[in-house]
């Protein structure tokens, strides 16, 4: 069954509440899982609108939710895979504010990407935009990312929505600094790893990464290093060096890798799936970005303190 | 407080003059352990003494077994006739008679020009508990005398059969304990047989350079065992890379109809690393005991 992906923009609780009132009663009505993922003050308001009504409705406050893109599609994942054969309809309103513009980038792409995750799920989602809080490219963006537009009650096709691996292409354009001179480099000459896991470990712990965020850096580092042994071509390395609260680890080789925009977002099925380790890389990482080309394959990954 | 842990030695390390025991619980622990040590001892040439239990005579082709395609003249299984005061065939020799036997053996070893002698005999039907007829203590004391200074000895004790005690009677006496020899063993990874439960430790760092030993030892103790559950000691393991999640979810699926793979005593690190991924990623692989 084909995935409903639609968006709409209001303005007002009143107005967000006669748009989603009835997508939702008609997920209930037609036995299927209900899932709200809904901002405050939103997500008070339609509780106490729909009482009792609601009450087999999941609900999710969006700020717990939305943290992490790679990490949301994998929870809605695991929810329409829970809910299954049942159709899942979703109420889900991502967080737009306080994110740097990178940041937003790859929400925008997350939007993109759930045409391609849930394609044959069946699921209905229902996408809220609130047009006096998001920004105006962010409104932009949900044009280019949901098939489907609610307008005045109507569902319409969206001619100005562009297919997922075209918008990824165009997300991975964006223009990128090379490491800074004074970066630090280790050289990767040798299948043992442990030297780069304890180089990399180090200046985690110099950045005052946690823990958990440093382990979970080596981890990506060590499994994108093994990659470039395994498919890569020498030289190879890997920098490190602070932007602000991130702490950048890249890792470099000079062998010709073409990517599809989408490899490592999609999550697999299980570890036993190729993509299970790239896909894990970006889940580990707060964000992983790519850049290959005809002078080496190049892959960033930050991670905040 | 004065506590004396036994001197813990893998089958490999044994020194001439050891006479290390192995306390199993269960068969396919005693044949590892046993059996590596007759192998080890008849590849290299030495002379094998195999003291055999009053149920000896089952236990001979047991033991021809171990010694593998070695030259099997240089085994010898001693039988040892059950004394008539004891009744049940495993419960009774003569420890005397045991003595002298092995004595003997040794002497004629190396009046045969043997330099290298080993022995081995299971003999929890002679050790331990308030009624045995000689005390663990006293066996030590005793085997010590009738070995001599230079050969390597490995006496087994059922622990199943002579409970706890004997671990502490073993820890008194500062015996040498033996263990298995580990499966792998580096610098970076050392990777060993367990056997209550079944399965195997992890100690050090796993990441893509030791994937084929991982995958080696996975396949040994998968192919001794059709128990259900297989474990994987965690404890020691500060790093695992996801290519090893991958061949852990891997063997797991193959043998789904058996029973899981279970991972206990996870470092918290590794355990977030599990649940970031997301247990539903790895089907047949679940969390043991913890840390």
């Amino acid at each position: 069954m084909k995935l409903e992906h639609r968006a709409f923009e209001y303005a007002g609780t009143g107005a967000f509440l006669a748009s989603v009132e009835p997508f939702l009663r008609s997920g209930l009505e037609a036995g299927e899982a209900v899932v709200a993922v809904v901002r405050e003050p939103n997500l008070g308001a339609l509780r106490d609108h729909l009482g009792s009504d609601g009450a087999s409705i999941e609900f999710w406050p969006a700020e717990e939710f939305y943290l992490h893109p790679v990490r949301t599609l994998k929870d809605y994942q695991r929810i329409v895979a829970s809910h299954a054969p049942r159709r899942v309809c979703a109420l889900a309103e991502p967080v737009w504010q306080g994110w740097t513009p990178r940041q937003l980038l790859e929400w925008n792409r997350y939007e993109s990407l759930i045409n391609v995750v849930f394609e044959g799920s069946g699921a209905r989602a229902l996408c809220p935009y609130d047009r006096r809080a998001a920004p105006a490219h962010v409104l932009d963006q949900a044009r280019r990312t949901h098939p489907l537009f609610l307008r005045d009650g109507d569902t319409r096709w969206n001619a100005d929505f562009v297919d997922p691996v075209t918008f990824g292409t165009g997300c991975d354009r964006q223009r990128r600094f090379p490491p800074p001179r004074d970066a630090d480099y280790f050289a990767i000459e040798d299948a043992d790893l442990h030297r780069l896991r304890a180089f990399v470990a180090g200046r985690a712990a110099a950045h005052g990464l946690d823990r958990r965020a440093a382990q979970n850096l080596v981890t990506a580092a060590n499994e994108v290093a093994a990659n470039a042994l395994r498919h890569g071509t020498p030289p190879m390395g890997l920098w490190t060096w602070p932007d602000g609260p991130d702490l950048i680890c890249e890792i470099g080789d000079h062998g010709l890798w073409r990517p599809s925009p989408l490899t490592g977002f999609i999550p697999p099925e299980s570890a036993l799936d190729r993509g299970f380790g790239l896909w894990t890389v970006r889940l580990l990482v707060d964000l992983m970005e790519v850049r290959a080309g005809w002078n080496g394959t190049f892959v960033r990954m930050h991670m905040r303190k | 407080m004065d506590t004396h842990w036994p001197i813990r030695r893998p089958v490999r390390e044994l020194r001439p003059g050891d006479h290390a025991w192995l306390a199993y619980g269960g068969e396919e622990e005693r044949r590892h352990v046993v059996g590596a040590f007759i192998g080890d001892g008849l590849a290299a040439g030495a002379k094998v003494v195999y003291l055999a239990g009053p149920a000896g005579a089952a236990d001979r082709p047991r033991m021809a077994g171990m010694a593998g395609s070695h030259d099997a003249r240089l085994l010898t299984v001693v039988p040892l006739v059950p004394s008539g005061e004891h009744a049940g065939a495993d419960e009774g020799a003569d420890p005397r008679a045991a003595l002298d036997a092995l004595t003997r053996e040794v002497a004629r070893a190396t009046a045969d020009g043997h330099h290298a002698i080993r022995i081995t005999a299971d003999l929890t039907w002679a050790v331990s508990g308030p009624d045995a007829p000689v005390p663990l203590r006293e066996w030590e004391r005793r085997l010590g005398r009738a070995i001599g200074p230079s050969a390597i000895a490995v006496f087994q004790v059922d622990r199943r059969r002579r409970a706890a005690a004997v671990l502490d009677e073993l820890r008194a006496a500062h015996a040498v304990v033996v263990t298995p020899d580990p499966e792998f063993e580096d610098a970076m990874l050392r990777i060993e047989r367990t056997f209550q439960p079944v399965g195997l430790s992890l100690c050090g760092e796993l990441d893509a350079s030791r994937h084929t030993v991982l995958d080696a030892a996975l396949a040994t103790v998968l192919s001794g065992s059709d128990r259900r559950e297989i474990h994987l000691d965690l404890a020691g393991l500060g790093f695992i890379d996801l290519g090893a999640i991958n061949i852990l979810a891997d063997v797991a699926g193959r043998r789904a109809d058996r029973g899981p793979l279970v991972l206990d005593r996870m470092s918290p690190q590794l355990r977030t690393l599990m649940e970031t991924v997301g247990w539903g990623m790895l089907p047949g692989l679940r969390l043991g005991a913890g840390a």
